[in-house]
């Protein structure tokens, strides 16, 4: 009996029915009637074959719904009865399927949702690559050099990014600008959502200027007004018409307000840029034909980048080691993001997994009592199937119960994990709980309903196979002891990961940054480039601001740089590779020039941020264009390039000696691209000198922020047409650059967290069961004279027993496991003993608390009510 | 009276021939006809749904074997759960035949 698979079904109904057939015709046939007749007869008899057939299909399924429902039903009355059972049950589902869904919702809108491009699939980013460079921009020869010697691509845009001053409102704003190529968007299928993108015309040199607004910008700064389109701003001294507004896509290389065709730009639409190939400025993706794999695709261009090499060697010379790399669109999108959230979602799989374990239990334990009544039926003749279907659908209730409420939960827990995920992926933004996300929540439900009851249902087949009500109980300890072991290496996995996460941000957060970050209020400052022609308006503007800001009371020192410390910009992108040469050291040629990360400071910079000067001078106002050309290193640099000597007097050149720059001062190491980054060669430029640095820092003597509004004023003096923006602290920027670290760690910590509290009550409720089944037992011990504190010891033994046994296998898990964490620590080994120790530590003692409570229940035992005890 | 039978007695009959011992359901249908000496005729084509109930109903079993001819047939057998159905319909029905009797004597 049972079910079976319809096709099976069908066959066996027509077997059966042609059967029936067959004996009532030779029943005929021996009463003496002609086969034929026979046989019509028979089937007269048995009536239409198809309508019989109809009927039982229909009988089979009313039944098996009316079956379902009784169970469903039987399902939920018994857990109503059991309030207490249920709400522990649901609430551990809840946590588990509600932290699964919204981390899900996070993977699927990153990782498994296609990009909202037209066959993004086939869309490649390109790479140009050196010895000394991964990712090399691309110049305006190179890029046509590409369009018109690969074979693969359809088609090859280019992006780069820009900052204008936008006009046409009160204020100057500064607007982050992406220039293109007129068919981007069409490569890309990106349809606008109003109005429309560019076309070739728009490209041509003398055409009217365009933009088109990104979604984000045109909602936030132009409140999202339906009839932008055809709106004029000022612009590079131009009228720009808005035509079109895109609809919310992720950005790639990075999140722009406004976009306009290359001829729009000044730089690139300049002669002597178009034809500088090593004016590399752009990013650029390609389309590939239809068909074409990766790997030809990067055959294909590696020929083309060799071909290039051997043509203009001055520009890729051989030691430099030129070459390309295609790379998939979506890769780029979410490379940073992929390892974190793979770790979460394996972290978030082993909670479920614990607490299934844990209901799994609770439901064994309740089973144990109504193991008389199961026993009864089973006698009466109850099927085995019958009663473990019942048991299934006790099991599908309470995890669609648990399920539901944790989809609700959900969206809470996502509103944080969006912010979490946008640090690393500009695809954060599509992330929501949606059809295929629900879907994924459902199916977790159904199946984690059905694994958890697996181990009661198995535990009734066993019941029926008819051995002694004893062994049944036996060998369910048995499952319920092998479940807690699980669930405690499980935890114990989990607790290790959360804590090398917080031993590596322990590590993180004593690293000493090198300078004074508190209070320092930083702002970026764009003047506008049109009022101020050549370098000495520049330089008189700029000291300007720096007078004006000094004078503001309450500032104790401003200086400008082109890199804050801690800038959320310069810790993605890191330091630069500026090549140099020393003094009497020749470069010879075929070998590599040294390279350096060039900051260019005002006069008073190191002193203002608090950054030591260690040997010789800082930089001060007078170091200008007329003054002799000079430079500070830090620490590193000095020991790495003149290890055991003196710095300060040797010269360096970045022009092939036409200029040489001297040293005049070293000063300590700053971690300016992150606490978790080595610090590297830096080398400091005075701004009289090197150029100007549009990042403004103030040291205040109160709160930072409450200062920008007076700087802010101040500034406006100098020149209204001054933009301001990312007004922030250092402090906040530092704070900012381990935030994602912080997330992460609270996130396995909480976990980790979650995990041991649901192994933890699994094992204190199999050991207060253990302990009511063998209230008999610890009588009788206790009647023979056993002292109270034995049988304490006895209990509390057992249970520390199964978490050592669940410790070892969960160390084990835990050294093949952690290797995955690697790259998301910080000077901590993913098998550091000493987090291993705690951890164990920390399980056994929250262990022993759990034992401890069934355990005092042992000494409260009266033995002789407890034999008397049936 | 129609020779035809109510759905209801058709199903404790049909367990009542299975108590027998396991049967086909053409086998069902003769045994019926024989034990009833033809008073009773099954309605053969709502023998099979009936059957399909009893089965997902838990009450009786299937499988197949082969006949005394050697053929393959689906035989039906009674259940632990069957027979106890069969026993709370056989008492059901003995009150009603009673309880009908008594009215009909009294008459």
């Amino acid at each position: 009996m049972g079910w079976r698979p319809r096709g099976q079904f069908e066959d066996e109904m027509d077997r059966e029915l042609r059967f029936h057939l067959e004996q009532s015709a030779a029943q005929h046939i021996r009463a003496g009637m002609a086969p034929e007749a026979a046989h019509r007869a028979a089937r007269q008899r048995l009536g239409r074959w198809e309508a019989i057939k109809d009927e039982c299909r229909d009988t089979r399924r009313s039944i098996m719904l009316e079956t379902t429902l009784k169970d469903l039903r039987y399902g939920i009355r018994v857990l109503l009865k059991n309030p207490g059972f249920t709400l522990a049950a649901v609430l551990t589902l809840a946590a588990g399927i509600g932290a699964n869904t919204a981390i899900f919702s996070l993977v699927y809108g990153v990782l498994l949702r296609p990009l909202p491009y037209a066959k993004g699939s086939d869309l490649v980013v390109l790479h140009q690559k050196t010895a000394t460079a991964n990712d090399l921009r691309f110049s305006v020869p190179e890029i046509n050099d590409y369009r018109e010697g690969n074979k693969t691509l359809s088609s090859v845009v280019e992006h780069h990014s820009m900052v204008f001053l936008l006009l046409g409102t009160n204020v100057a704003e500064r607007v982050q600008t992406a220039v293109v190529s007129a068919n981007f968007f069409s490569v890309l299928g990106v349809e606008p959502k109003y109005g429309r993108t560019f076309v070739a015309d728009d490209e041509k040199p003398g055409s009217d200027a365009v933009l088109v607004l990104s979604h984000n910008y045109w909602l936030t700064r132009h409140g999202g007004d339906p009839s932008i389109v055809g709106k004029v701003f000022q612009m590079n001294s131009r009228p720009h018409t808005v035509i079109g507004v895109l609809p919310p896509i992720p950005q790639y290389p990075q999140e722009s307000d406004v976009y306009m065709p290359t001829s729009q730009c000044p730089t690139r639409s300049s002669a002597r840029f178009q034809q500088n190939r090593n004016g590399r400025m752009m990013t650029v993706f390609g389309r590939m034909k239809p068909g074409v794999s990766l790997a030809e695709a990067q055959a294909d261009l590696s020929a083309q980048a060799g071909r290039m090499a051997q043509a203009y060697p001055e520009a890729y010379p051989r030691e430099r080691q030129y070459g390309i790399a295609a790379r998939g669109l979506r890769d780029e999108l979410t490379e940073k993001a992929q390892p974190l959230l793979l770790v979460l979602l394996a972290t978030t799989g082993f909670v479920l997994l614990i607490a299934c374990a844990n209901v799994a239990n609770l439901l064994l334990a309740r089973l144990l009592r109504v193991e008389r009544e199961l026993a009864v039926r089973t006698a009466l003749g109850a099927s085995r199937w019958r009663l473990v279907r019942q048991l299934l659908a006790e099991g599908v209730v309470l995890s669609l119960a648990g399920g539901l409420l944790g989809v609700l939960l959900a969206p809470f827990a996502l509103r944080m994990l969006v912010s979490f995920a946008e640090r690393f992926t500009t695809r954060a933004a599509e992330v929501s709980i949606d059809t295929p996300v629900l879907l994924f929540s459902l199916a977790l439900a159904v199946v984690t309903g059905l694994l958890f009851s697996l181990a009661p249902a198995l535990a009734v087949s066993r019941v029926q196979q008819g051995a002694g009500r004893q062994t049944g109980s036996r060998s369910k300890g048995r499952l319920r002891t092998a479940l807690v072991v699980a669930q405690v290496a499980v935890s114990f996995v989990l607790l290790v990961g959360a804590g090398l996460m917080i031993r590596s941000f322990q590590k993180l957060q004593n690293e000493q940054p090198g300078f004074q970050p508190e209070r320092l209020l930083t702002m970026r400052v764009t003047p506008n480039g049109y009022r101020y022609q050549g370098r000495e308006a520049f330089d008189v503007l700029w000291q300007k601001v720096l007078a004006k800001v000094r004078e503001v009371p309450g500032v104790t020192a401003a200086s400008t740089t082109t890199n804050a410390p801690f800038d959320p910009r310069g810790i993605v992108v890191g330091p630069g590779n500026v090549d140099f040469q020393i003094e009497g050291r020749p470069v010879s040629p075929g070998t590599l020039s040294p390279t350096v990360d060039l900051t260019s400071v005002s006069g008073g910079y190191f002193a203002s941020i608090g950054q030591p000067v260690i040997n010789g001078r800082e930089f001060s106002d007078r170091d200008d264009a007329e003054a002799m050309r000079v430079a500070v290193i830090n620490d590193t640099m000095a020991r790495h390039r003149w290890p055991g000597e003196d710095p300060v007097g040797r010269r360096v050149t970045f022009d092939a000696g036409r200029n040489w720059i001297q040293i005049v001062g070293i000063v300590g190491d700053v971690k300016e691209y992150g606490l978790d980054k080595p610090v590297g060669d830096e080398l400091y430029l005075p701004s009289r000198q090197g150029g100007f640095g549009n990042i403004l820092i103030v040291r205040t003597a109160g709160e930072p922020l409450r200062m920008a509004e007076a700087v802010r004023r101040g500034l406006g003096e100098v020149d209204r047409e001054i933009a301001v923006d990312r007004v922030s602290t250092i402090s906040r920027f530092q704070e900012e650059s381990m935030a994602p670290a912080k997330l992460t760690t609270m996130l396995l910590g909480l976990f980790a967290g979650l995990a041991l509290v649901m192994s933890m009550s699994g094992l204190a409720a199999v050991m207060a069961l253990a302990v009511s089944q063998r209230t008999q037992e610890l009588g009788i011990r206790l009647a023979l004279g056993a002292p109270q504190s034995s049988v304490f010891h006895l209990v509390t033994w057992q249970g520390v027993g199964m978490t050592l046994a669940g410790l070892v296998i969960g160390a084990a898990g835990a050294i093949a496991l952690t290797r995955f964490l690697t790259h998301l620590l910080y000077a901590t080994s993913a098998t550091d003993a000493v987090t291993f120790a705690i951890a164990a530590i920390l399980f056994l003692l929250v262990a022993v608390v759990a034992c401890m409570v069934p355990a005092w229940r042992v000494m409260g035992i009266d033995p002789v009510a407890a034999i008397r005890q049936e | 009276m129609s020779r035809e039978m109510l759905q209801g007695t058709l199903d404790m009959l049909v367990l009542q021939i299975l108590a027998l011992g396991p049967m086909h359901g053409w086998g069902i249908t003769q045994r019926i006809e024989q034990i009833s000496e033809s008073v009773l005729r099954v309605n053969q084509g709502s023998l099979y749904p009936a059957l399909y109930r009893l089965e997902e109903q838990g009450w009786i079993a299937s499988d197949w074997r082969g006949t005394e001819n050697n053929r393959q047939a689906k035989f039906y057998s009674l259940t632990a759960e069957g027979t106890r159905q069969l026993a709370s319909e056989k008492e059901n029905w003995t009150r009603l035949a009673g309880a009908v009797g008594r009215i009909l004597g009294a008459v």
